[in-house]
């Protein structure tokens, strides 16, 4: 299968070549920068030397092709789709340009209008483990947001054995450097960024609307900058009457998550590393879930760990187009990660 | 096989003997064998930790 990369030398670009050049099944045909063209690939990402001879082209000179994958900043993609769809592959869009069903959530969350309202409606929502069967037959995925993925697995489960009862969400989320893109500005030099714990967005995030509608649970987020290059950790406070005691939670997580390839429980009685974190977590396609009964405060605590360039961004497209194309679903997704690191 | 009494996943028996502490395969808690047949175990008794006192 040959695919392109559009918008590869960003980090989430970066990291998506390295998955690709290592998927059995793909060839890299293309990638593109406006940026960087004309510069070879491991100018932009040096972990890529010698795994590839390709050069990043100017955007004007992309071909169609099987895939493309689009690595571009919000609001790009969306004039960008319908010409490719139109050229007969498919599109697995890595921005947040068709994760909302809704148009009108654009212009309250990322200040535009959707020019395209019709594919939104089209659009799958690129989470196998809440959309597999639509993701076999899409034409266009939409990538989630690395911060939405590990709230949404770490909720989802309890929020689908509520009913009708009750539930609201308050979530506190931590992420590292990368997930502010390769062109961070001035918050992300390394004076202001060093040591950093900061409420960077206390309230109004993006990705609230994709967790809501994902889990249709109300949800307030607080994001958090915090001294780490990769890596979100999503701590869920899932409020609201008769919460499930521990034994109850194993069952619906393992239900939930049993055969998933990419989710793991992690609630241990002992060791060091007994609830979810991130930093093992790098490199890796893994999004670990934990939780914890606090009944007595109507409160279930619940934990989504991932690297957000990975199951948070270029592992979770790589693992789209492997159920797209019935391939195994852990094809050039197979790094345990390291530790210690 | 019976079940873990903290977090119900499912435990085999196997070879294990009465007395036999090992970890449940899920929640890692320290399990105890009760009984052989049937096949029963209970949490293990834990050191409590005392930290900050």
């Amino acid at each position: 299968m040959n695919v392109a990369v559009v918008g590869g030398s960003g980090y989430v670009g970066g990291e998506l070549l390295r998955l690709l050049l290592g998927h059995p099944d793909v060839t890299v045909g293309q990638v593109t920068s406006e940026s960087m063209a004309g510069k070879p690939v491991a100018r932009a990402h040096p972990n890529l030397r010698k795994a590839s001879r390709l050069v990043f082209a100017p955007p004007a000179e992309l071909q169609p092709t099987d895939v493309t994958f689009l690595a571009t900043p919000h609001g790009e993609a969306m004039g960008q789709v319908p010409g490719l769809l139109a050229s007969g592959g498919t599109v697995i869009d890595l921005s947040a340009d068709h994760r909302l069903r809704r148009a009108s959530e654009y212009p309250r969350y990322y200040h535009r209008e959707h020019p395209h309202p019709e594919l939104l409606a089209e659009a799958v929502y690129g989470l196998p483990e809440l959309h597999r069967e639509e993701l076999r037959r899409a034409r266009l995925i939409a990538v989630p947001g690395c911060i939405a993925t590990a709230t949404i697995l770490a909720l989802a489960p309890l929020a689908r054995t509520r009913g009708t009862s009750p539930l609201r969400a308050v979530v506190d989320a931590k992420s590292g450097s990368s997930a502010s893109g390769r062109d961070a500005g001035p918050a992300g030099q390394h004076a202001e960024r060093s040591g950093v714990m900061r409420a960077y967005a206390p309230a109004g995030h993006r990705h609230t609307a994709e967790i809501e509608q994902e889990t249709r649970v109300p949800t307030a987020l607080s994001c958090h900058g915090v001294e780490a290059v990769r890596g979100v950790l999503a701590t869920v406070h899932a409020l609201g009457p008769d919460p499930p005691e521990e034994k109850e939670l194993w069952r619906i997580y393992r239900a939930a998550y049993g055969e998933e390839p990419f989710v793991r429980l992690v609630h241990d009685a002992d060791g060091v590393h007994r609830e979810p974190e991130p930093k093992i977590l790098a490199g890796t396609n893994f999004c670990d879930v934990g939780f914890a009964a606090d009944p007595e405060r109507e409160r279930t605590v619940l934990l989504g760990a991932l690297d957000n360039l990975g199951k948070g961004a270029a592992g979770a497209a790589v693992q789209c187009l492997n159920v797209r194309y019935g391939l195994p679903e852990t094809a050039g997704l197979g790094f345990l990660g390291l530790h210690p690191i | 096989m019976t079940e873990c009494p903290e977090c119900a996943a499912s435990v085999e028996s196997h070879d294990k003997v009465l007395g036999e502490v090992f970890p449940c395969p899920d929640c890692g808690t320290e399990l105890e064998v009760q009984a052989v047949d049937p096949f029963a175990v209970q949490p293990a008794p834990r050191e409590a930790e005392d930290w900050g006192e």
